[in-house]
This record gives structure tokens, C-alpha cells and sequence, in this order.
């Protein structure tokens, strides 16, 4: 009995933080009534699983013209369909709607492959409107918080500050450069009169001048985020605090008095005698 | 012989009656659901008109029923030929109305429209396959020759009925 009550004690906690969500989508099937399944669901998710499919359509056709229609998804990894439904309006009128929904055994998102409403035969579909219902575990919205969710590693690295942060070299910057050498080509030359050649010269060193500053400018400012955002992570990190409270001393001196060591006093004064005798040594050797 | 005689009838006559009414229960589930999908709302686009139609101001009632037997029923609705509730009116008030399926779950019911009979303000459909069929009543009235509607809440009723066939 005991070990039964461990054994549902520890599913329980297993699973406690795991969480399904629900949810549906929009229309899928747009103009061209081909869709993909990739943007369903929220990013990051995990373990999403497709419960039920729903669609609607109004048939274009004439009565006597034969027409198949098919609205159905691939499904990945083979040849076949995971989802498929097909009405046959070979004979019948068309022009009224016909609804269905279908309710699925929450087949994985994995498997899913693009849909499509597919008309074979004379005739076409109008106002197509396909959904599908799904649920999903939300503990993944947070990629750090399991180290299985698609992303930890990345956002762990993040956290670490391992991102590559662009610095400004001011001698590496080709504009400072190209100034400092025309200005020592121009200090070269005093004796020349200044032309109009030398003033938009100037012009031009000081504008590179002024870009350089701007580039500067703006690097120093991400740096200047990049710090203040990691303070902001890190921070909640450091408000984090040990449950328990006190550490309390146990260690209890008996008698209440310390003596003091007799023996470590000599062992401590030998030991000065000799530092004292070898640093007199130094200046016995200069006389 | 006379003594024994009389003996078997006091034991006959004083014998109890053996009886007992044992009662047969039983329970029909129920395979016709009619559910209004849709209230209906009548628009006034003339003083003397009320009508559903969305075109008018209205809106058009739709009543869904779901039938989980296949062949077993015929879907009757009727649009209104009176008021249920209005104003004292005092002139003749001309009532049309029309019904149509707009919404199916199944292949089959696309014949429905086709086959269906109209007589007088009701129309029937004979549900020969299961699922849910949506019919949308539009319905107008025009009172008198060109007379305004007193003012005032009116009302009107569809009826929807499922026969067993």
C-alpha cells in the first residue's frame, strides 16, 4: 500500500507542473486553399497535439456535373494523409454549405503536413473555411525552464554572456586613419597657401570626424543597454534567498575560559627571532 | 359426500387471490432536436413593412435540427401569419415568408432544397440522412395599403416541427 501511495505521490509530482492549454485557429485555408501547420499554436511550444479539424465550404457546380472534393493534410514521413475527408457531389446541386467537424486523437503536430481542399471532377468550392483545435503543454513557453525545450541552450549561453559584443577601435577606424594621414600631409605643407582644395579637404576629414564619433556614439550606447539588460536578468537571480532563515552556532565552549596557547607563543616567537636575525643579516653583510 | 362438498367450497371461498400488476417501463431517447441557431429580428424599412431580411434592417431567424436517424422525419417550419405580440392593430396585416436550408453536415442533404414541399406558409423536408440541417425563415409583413405600424414591440413566432414519418 505504501509503495503504491510513493509510486502515485511521484507521478503526481512528475506531472504537477505540466500544464495543457487549449486553443483553436483561424481560417486556414486561404485564397489559394493550400495551408501549412507550421504557425500553429504559440512558438516554442511543445507537445502539440491536433484534437479535432473543422470545416466548412459551399460547392459550385451544376447538378448533373460530377465533383469530388477533398479536404485533407499530409501527413509527414509518408506518402499518405493523416487527415482526409471526402465528399462526393457527383449529381447532387450545389450552392448550400455543408459544415463537419471531425474530432481527432490528438495526433502530434510532428506529424502533420501541409493541407489542402483538393476538387477533382467539374466545379469548385467558395468561402472555404477550415480550423483545427489543439492543446499543447505551456511548460515550455519559458525555454529555461527545462533543459528539454527547444532553445535552452541558447538562452542559457545568452544568460552567460557569451554574446558577441561588437567594441570600437578608434585606430582600426578606416575614417580616423584617412584623417590623420591627410592631416600629416597638410602639416607637411605650411608654407602653401590654403586653396579650395585644402578647405574641402578639411571639409572632409572633419564630416569622416563626425562619423566616426556618431558610429562611436552609437556603439557605447548598446553597450551601455547591453549592461543595463543583463543587470535587469541577473537581478532576479540575486533576489533569490535560502529557505530556513537562521544558521544558528553549535558549537559550545565548555568552562568559558580560553587559555592561551604557551606553546604556540614560543613556537611564534622562535619563529620572529629567526625572520628578525635574517632580515639583521642583509645589513651585516653591507658593513 | 354433502359434508365434503361443503368443506371444498369454504376452502375454495377462503382461499387468497393470487395477482399482481407488474408495471413495463420504457424510455424513448430522443432522435429529432430542433434548436434555434439564430433569433430572428424584424428591420422596418417602410413604415408600413417589417421584414427579416438583412437587407431591410433584419435579421433572419435560423433553426438547426439534428437528426441522429436516418429516414425517420419530416422537418416542418412555418413562418408567421400573425403576431404573437403587437399593438392593437386595426387594419389587415399581409404576411410572406419563405424558407430555405442554408447549412448542412453531410453530402446527401444538398437534394433537400429541391425536394421540398411548400403549402401554404409551411414548408416540410423530408430528412432522409442524419446530421444537422440549418433552415433560415425570412418572413415580412405589410400592414394595410401603405399604413404605418403603431409603435410598439412586435413580435412573431416561426414553427418548427419534427414528425415521426
Amino acid at each position: 500500500m505504501i509503495r503504491l501511495l510513493v509510486v502515485l505521490l511521484a507521478f503526481y509530482t512528475a506531472n504537477a507542473h505540466s500544464e495543457y492549454l487549449y486553443g483553436i485557429t483561424g481560417n486556414m485555408a486561404g485564397t489559394g486553399h493550400t495551408w501549412g501547420m507550421t504557425t500553429i499554436g504559440p512558438s516554442n511550444n511543445r507537445g502539440l497535439r491536433i484534437n479535432g479539424v473543422y470545416y466548412q465550404y459551399t460547392p459550385v457546380k451544376n447538378t448533373e456535373d460530377d465533383m469530388i472534393v477533398y479536404v485533407r493534410n499530409r501527413r509527414i514521413g509518408s506518402d499518405g494523409y493523416i487527415f482526409e475527408s471526402t465528399d462526393d457531389w457527383s449529381g447532387l446541386p450545389g450552392g448550400i454549405p455543408i459544415t463537419k467537424g471531425f474530432t481527432m486523437d490528438n495526433l502530434p503536430i510532428e506529424l502533420w503536413g501541409s493541407g489542402s481542399i483538393d476538387v477533382e471532377g467539374k466545379g469548385s468550392v467558395r468561402d472555404a473555411n477550415v480550423i483545427y483545435s489543439y492543446k499543447y503543454n505551456n511548460d515550455c513557453l519559458t525555454p529555461m525552464s527545462d533543459p528539454a525545450c527547444p532553445g535552452y541552450t541558447d538562452a542559457v549561453l545568452g544568460m552567460m554572456n557569451t554574446t558577441t559584443i561588437e567594441s570600437y577601435d578608434s585606430l582600426g577606424d578606416k575614417n580616423i586613419t584617412d584623417v590623420l594621414d591627410k592631416k600629416a600631409d597638410l602639416e607637411e605643407d605650411p608654407e602653401e597657401e590654403e586653396s579650395e582644395e585644402e578647405k574641402e579637404m578639411l571639409e572632409k576629414i572633419l564630416s569622416s570626424v563626425d562619423d566616426s564619433v556618431l558610429t562611436a556614439n552609437v556603439i557605447s550606447q548598446n553597450l551601455l543597454m547591453f549592461a543595463m539588460t543583463n543587470a535587469v536578468t541577473m537581478n532576479t537571480y540575486y533576489d533569490k534567498k535560502l529557505a530556513g532563515g537562521t544558521y544558528k552556532e553549535t558549537v559550545v565552549l565548555d568552562g568559558g575560559q580560553l587559555p592561551d596557547n604557551k606553546k604556540g607563543a614560543r613556537s611564534g616567537l622562535a619563529q620572529q627571532l629567526l625572520h628578525t636575525e635574517m632580515v639583521d643579516m642583509q645589513y651585516k653583510q653591507e658593513e | 359426500m354433502k359434508e365434503l362438498l361443503i368443506a371444498g367450497a369454504l376452502l375454495a371461498s377462503c382461499s387468497p387471490a393470487y395477482a399482481a400488476e407488474t408495471p413495463i417501463t420504457g424510455n424513448v431517447q430522443t432522435r429529432c432536436l430542433i434548436v434555434t441557431d439564430t433569433n430572428g429580428v424584424y428591420g422596418n424599412p417602410l413604415p408600413s413593412k417589417l421584414s427579416t431580411l438583412s437587407a431591410d434592417g433584419g435579421v433572419v431567424p435560423v433553426v438547426r435540427y439534428d437528426v441522429t436517424l436516418a429516414d425517420a422525419y419530416l422537418a416542418k417550419v412555418t413562418t408567421p401569419t400573425q403576431f404573437s405580440t403587437a399593438p392593437a392593430l386595426t387594419d389587415a396585416v399581409t404576411w410572406t415568408g419563405s424558407t430555405t436550408v442554408t447549412n448542412t453536415t453531410d453530402v446527401g442533404m444538398a437534394g433537400y432544397e429541391a425536394a421540398k414541399v411548400t403549402y401554404g406558409s409551411t414548408t416540410q423536408y423530408d430528412l432522409v440522412v442524419a446530421g444537422s440541417t440549418w433552415f433560415s425563415s425570412e418572413s415580412a409583413a405589410v400592414y394595410g395599403v401603405n399604413k404605418s405600424f403603431p409603435g410598439g414591440s412586435y413580435t412573431a413566432l416561426i414553427l418548427a416541427e419534427c414528425i415521426a414519418k
